[in-house]
């Protein structure tokens, strides 16, 4: 059957290419289900194909060569299909299926449902290209497609500048981390020459040396940083909001923004010749976590919330990919699908029913209107708050644990990391709480309603698996562990302590944290507005930097963004014009000068080309003669 | 020397079969055109595809089961012809080119009216000349193989005989010509006087067995040798009749009559100097190398101050000649890169003078780079077409043109011509210009006067055909590379 793995690239891409000639025509819903189809019977090939995954019987990475395109430099189109593939494959068919679901309802009377769902198809296809590739040149090419879908979708009403602008900020600022990528690549192309996944991470300890590796661990970072909006490259992500809000669920919270973690989990055997560059990857997730967790405090849009958590939970990632616990990373990253999606997919229902309204100061009091919706939303709130038996609580511990266990530095780390849990456990209390809770503050003329079946069902499919899904990894069953350890053969993977009581104590701490930041939300949120107010003002500035994400968009744009303008307009108007130009146009007027002297020559008349013809015969015939020597 | 009964002993009808089935199609369509007077061109546009497709199976069938066929029989005809992969891709681009020719240019042909017929017989049995000539090992075969393609493209030239311009170039063709069939055969008169055989293979064979204490007559020989092909190639400073030559032939025949003499020179050329001379290397190279040099440098600045886009495609072709002849210097390893040079090249070639054809008529001699104003918005499909197609000439990465030129350079770099190889980049750059001007034109400029294009149905999609295969052959040259490579080896 693996000879069919092509097919989970190959099917959402037919879905793209059919319903970018004919959606037009099958119109809605139609358009959609085909899309949906698409993805799921990906999901099925994909699941399929797991099986000697799950029964252990994937020892080794399997390959299927789809295409030799330059077999010298090992770039082909090849499939890569062991644990970590299998693990990324399912989640995003898995998720994307049930987003596309939801999308359906979602994207309901847009005058352009299916070129929604073309770009939607076409970013499955491109994020399960990135995460099947089996060389450096495939996982580029799926690199460089989800940001390409990213911003097809981000600026999706593209006639709302604001959309528009934060399609713009997403693609530059990813540019810059995927220039760090483009280097790592070539770094690694010189080293190994090849791109291939095999020659380069079997041959990594006796090719490279520590400051190369940690020169290709960073450039990576650099890219990863970019691309899973990391500080100080996160900014794309909170302004990506504008996008439809399946767009946020599918591509910002659950898939393309993990790419980062699954790059550096992938690059294991880099990472490992070079702590130094771990460190930096450990050291940025911690940063980033805190950071956007202060961030997510202040907001009051819904979106915001969710999208400066999922930088934060991002953060999570790099803490335990950086510190070698990347089993415990890909576990976050699993679970934090599950619950994030649920919770962009349930702000999505929320905003649904509110007429469009995304600030939750003017919601309140919906849990009797959209009963589902705040069930579901609920779940994934303690989830990602770190309550057991809840998927978030497994895979949140097992990143605590491994910093635990990662020396001193790695106590420096886990402090911030709970820090970041307790802080996270009281945004997403507050989020719920505003939403759900107390009196209704809607404006005049909104009713709000709970969404219709082809939106809850997908929610209440994630809320189960927010559930159950963090139990694939526990202390007393390390199934994911074992799952995934073919695919990081010979690595010295980092792992929390075995001893049931540290486990016991680090888990009651953190859950402690957990539920402090819980009630602390309930009880201030769950009173009238005035009392937040006084609760917010008790911060002072800290609150107001907070609410306005501490300004780094303005600080870049006074630091980098206006000089960079400046920058631009000096190279095109005092260079590139006199200078660059100059040349050009010299170079163009000394030729058609030297043509047309050399034109008179060509007079028409045979006897003057018989004349050169002559000519040209005794030159050559003498040339050759004294050069060969005859005379 | 030879006897009439070796000669009979070793005949191989099979190895000159694709030239046999173009000589007796061409025959045919006379024959047709004689018996049934059409008054449309439809039977013999059909019976001349057919010949081709025929000829073509022909080679085919010979190219599958080439590895089978001994050493020994691969000379047939008392070692005239030589049966091998490189004369095999000869003819497939040939018969392509014509084919091709014929299909983008089939307005002229109905404008003919009954000298359709000659036309088509005239370009049948000058694809059989010159592929005679790729695939002979014999001077003597090759100056007849020259010979029969070169006189069917004098009479060519001047089909559209009322039109003084289509006669004066005919005319000046064929004196021209002459002279450089003459220049050629006195050249192989002097190798034989010089190695006392006129069958390549066996002047190699003597040059290696001997050293030549005074090879003054040999070296006098194969210069003017070289130069009697050179001129088919329109290298510098034998171009001369080529700008005039292209302008004033009608325009649907000179994209065939511009390739179908470089494929036959060229590969001619390469079996000369590599399997022939190669002793001599040190002497013949430095004038190949410098004839290149001219022909790169002239062809590009005086395509560059063209206002006629024949004349600039004639000059172009110049400068084509020369990057070719840089691939050629490299020896055995660059033939490679001039096959595939080679067959982008002559492909392009056909297509642009089809675009040409279908812009300013068939039969005419005008052709100035205003009348493409506003092809963009008058018939945006062929401006694609053309620009497509001009890019590739001009060797833009993502076309064929560029892993073409990429090619020759690499090899003549490696090869130890770094200087002709600087020459080279410098002339290409150049060449940009004037293919971009005309792309400009096209779509930056308000049309002006009357629109006289037309393109057929068959002639657009077969222009279309061409100018995705130069963007194909750009991308993913894996396919056509290895081919040329595994026709240099067998």
């Amino acid at each position: 059957m693996i000879e069919l793995l092509p097919l989970v690239i190959a099917l959402p891409l037919a879905g793209a290419v059919f319903l970018h000639f004919f959606g037009r025509r099958i119109g809605e819903p139609a358009s959609g289900w085909i899309a949906t189809l698409a993805i799921g019977a990906a999901f099925v090939v994909g699941l399929v194909n797991a099986v000697p995954a799950f029964t252990g019987e994937l020892h080794h990475a399997e390959h299927v060569a789809i295409w030799d395109w330059m077999p010298a430099i090992g770039a082909s189109l090849e499939i890569q299909w062991d644990a970590l593939s299998v693990l990324m494959t399912l989640v995003v068919t898995g998720v994307g299926t049930l987003i596309h679901v939801f999308a359906i309802g979602y994207m309901h009377g847009d005058p352009r449902f299916s070129r929604f769902f073309t770009y939607l198809n076409l970013f499955a296809a491109s994020m399960l290209t990135l995460v099947l590739a089996g060389n450096f040149a495939m996982l580029f090419m799926g690199w460089e497609l989800v940001g390409l879908c990213s911003y097809l979708l981000i600026s999706f009403w593209y006639t709302k500048p604001s959309a528009a602008a934060a399609g713009k900020k997403a693609f530059v600022v990813n540019r810059i981390g995927d220039f760090g990528f483009m280097v790592a690549l070539m770094l690694i192309f010189l080293n190994f020459g090849t791109l291939s996944y095999g020659g380069v991470f079997e041959r990594a300890g006796e090719v490279l040396t520590t400051g190369t590796a940690v020169a290709i661990g960073l450039l990576l970072l650099v890219g990863a940083a970019g691309k899973s909006a990391q500080v100080p490259l996160y900014v794309w992500l909170p302004d990506a909001m504008e996008g439809p809000t399946p767009v946020s669920a599918l591509i910002h919270a659950a898939t393309m923004v993990t790419a980062g973690v699954y790059v550096v989990s992938r690059a294991a055997a880099i990472f490992e010749l070079a702590p130094a560059a771990g460190y930096a990857v450990a050291t940025v997730g911690a940063v980033t976590a805190l950071w956007a967790a202060t961030i997510a405090i202040g907001q009051s849009d819904i979106k915001k919330v969710l999208a400066y958590s999922t930088v934060s939970q991002l953060g999570y990632m790099f803490l335990a990919a950086g510190l070698g616990g990347y089993v415990a990373a890909v576990f976050h990253l699993m679970t934090h699908a599950f619950f994030k999606a649920l919770l962009f997919l349930g702000s999505g229902s929320v905003i649904h029913g509110m007429a469009d309204e995304q600030d939750m100061r003017k919601m309140g009091g919906l849990r009797k209107h959209m009963p589902t919706t705040a069930a579901t939303m609920g779940v994934a709130t303690l989830a990602i708050a770190g309550i057991p038996p809840l998927a978030g609580f497994w895979s949140k511990d097992e990143i605590l644990g491994v910093a635990f266990e990662g020396g001193t530095y790695g106590q420096v780390l886990w402090v911030v990391g709970l820090i970041t849990a307790m802080l996270t456990a009281f945004y997403m209390t507050r989020q719920w709480v505003m939403v759900f809770m107390g009196e209704p503050r809607w404006d005049d003329g909104v009713h709000p309603h709970e969404s219709p079946r082809v939106m809850t069902i997908p929610l209440v499919i994630l809320a189960v698996l927010s559930v159950v899904g963090g139990l694939v990894n526990t202390p007393f069953r390390l199934g994911l562990e074992h799952f995934l350890h073919p695919a990081f053969e010979g690595i010295d993977l980092a792992h929390p302590s075995e001893e049931m009581s540290v486990f016991a104590i680090l888990a009651a701490v953190s859950v402690l944290a957990g539920v402090a930041g819980i009630a602390v939300g309930y009880l201030v949120y769950n009173r009238p507005p005035a009392r937040w107010t006084k609760f917010q003002e008790g911060f002072g500035g800290l609150w107001t930097a907070w609410e306005q994400a501490y300004r780094v968009d303005d600080i870049y744009g006074a630091t980098i963004v206006k000089p960079g303008k400046r920058l631009a307009d000096a190279a095109a108007f005092k260079f590139d014009l006199p200078v660059i130009d100059g040349l050009v146009n010299g170079a163009g007027w000394l030729v058609r000068t030297v043509g047309s002297k050399l034109r008179v020559v060509q007079t028409g008349l045979v006897r003057n080309y018989g004349v050169l013809f002559v000519a040209g015969v005794l030159a050559a015939v003498i040339w050759m003669v004294v050069a060969g020597g005859g005379v | 020397m030879m006897t009439l009964a070796q000669l009979g002993s070793d005949v191989s009808w099979m190895a000159i079969a694709p030239e046999l089935v173009l000589a007796l199609g061409a025959a045919l369509v006379l024959l047709i055109d004689v018996q049934f007077k059409p008054k449309t061109g439809g039977s013999l546009a059909w019976t001349t595809g057919f010949v081709l497709a025929a000829a073509f199976g022909f080679a085919l069938a010979q190219w599958l089961r080439l590895a089978d066929i001994p050493i020994s029989e691969r000379f047939p005809f008392g070692r005239m012809v030589i049966v091998d992969g490189t004369g095999l891709l000869a003819r497939f681009v040939l018969l392509v080119v014509t084919g091709l020719a014929v299909a983008t240019g089939w307005r002229l042909f109905e404008r003919l009216g009954r000298r359709r017929a000659e036309a088509l017989a005239l370009i049948l049995l000058s694809a059989a000349g010159f592929q005679l000539m790729a695939v002979s090992v014999h001077l003597v075969m090759m100056f007849m193989g020259l010979e029969v393609g070169s006189i069917a493209l004098y009479v060519l030239a001047g089909i559209t005989r009322e039109r003084a311009d289509s006669d004066e170039a005919a005319m000046k063709y064929f004196l021209l010509g002459s002279v450089a069939s003459a220049v050629f055969i006195y050249g192989v008169a002097l190798t034989f006087a010089g190695t006392g055989s006129l069958n390549i293979l066996e002047q190699n064979q003597f040059l290696t067995q001997n050293i030549l204490l005074a090879p003054g007559v040999l070296l006098v020989g194969l210069a003017l040798c070289i130069i009697g092909l050179t001129f088919k190639v329109s290298a510098a400073p034998f171009h001369a009749w080529a700008p005039d030559v292209y302008q004033g032939a009608p325009a649907g025949l000179v994209g065939y009559m511009a390739a179908a003499a470089k494929v036959g020179a060229f590969i001619a050329l390469w079996r000369l100097v590599d399997l022939g001379f190669p002793t001599m290397r040190a002497s013949w190279a430095p004038v190949v190398a410098g004839i290149a040099a001219l022909s790169m440098v002239v062809g590009a600045v005086l395509a560059a101050v063209q206002s006629d886009v024949r004349r600039m495609l004639a000059y172009s072709g110049v400068a084509h000649a020369g990057f070719i002849l840089t691939g050629l210097l490299s020896g055995i390893d660059g033939i490679r890169g001039v096959w595939f040079y080679l067959a982008v090249y002559t492909l392009q070639l056909v297509g642009a003078f089809g675009v040409v054809a279908a812009v300013t008529g068939a039969s005419t001699s005008r052709s100035a780079i205003s009348d493409f104003a506003g092809l963009g918005r008058r018939q945006p499909v062929l401006a694609v077409v053309f620009s497509t197609l001009l890019l590739g000439m001009a060797g833009l990465p993502l076309t064929s043109g560029f892993i073409a030129k990429f090619g020759v350079f690499q090899d003549a770099w490696q090869a130890g011509f770094e200087w002709l190889v600087i020459v080279a980049v410098l002339a290409s750059v150049i060449a940009f210009f004037f293919y971009l001007r005309v792309i400009v034109t096209m779509f930056m400029e308000e049309p002006s006067g009357d629109d006289h294009a037309s393109v057929g149905v068959v002639a657009r999609w077969v222009l279309a055909l061409v100018a995705i295969v130069t963007v194909v052959l750009g991308i993913l040259p894996a396919p056509l590379l290895e081919l040329a490579g595994d026709a240099v080896a067998r």
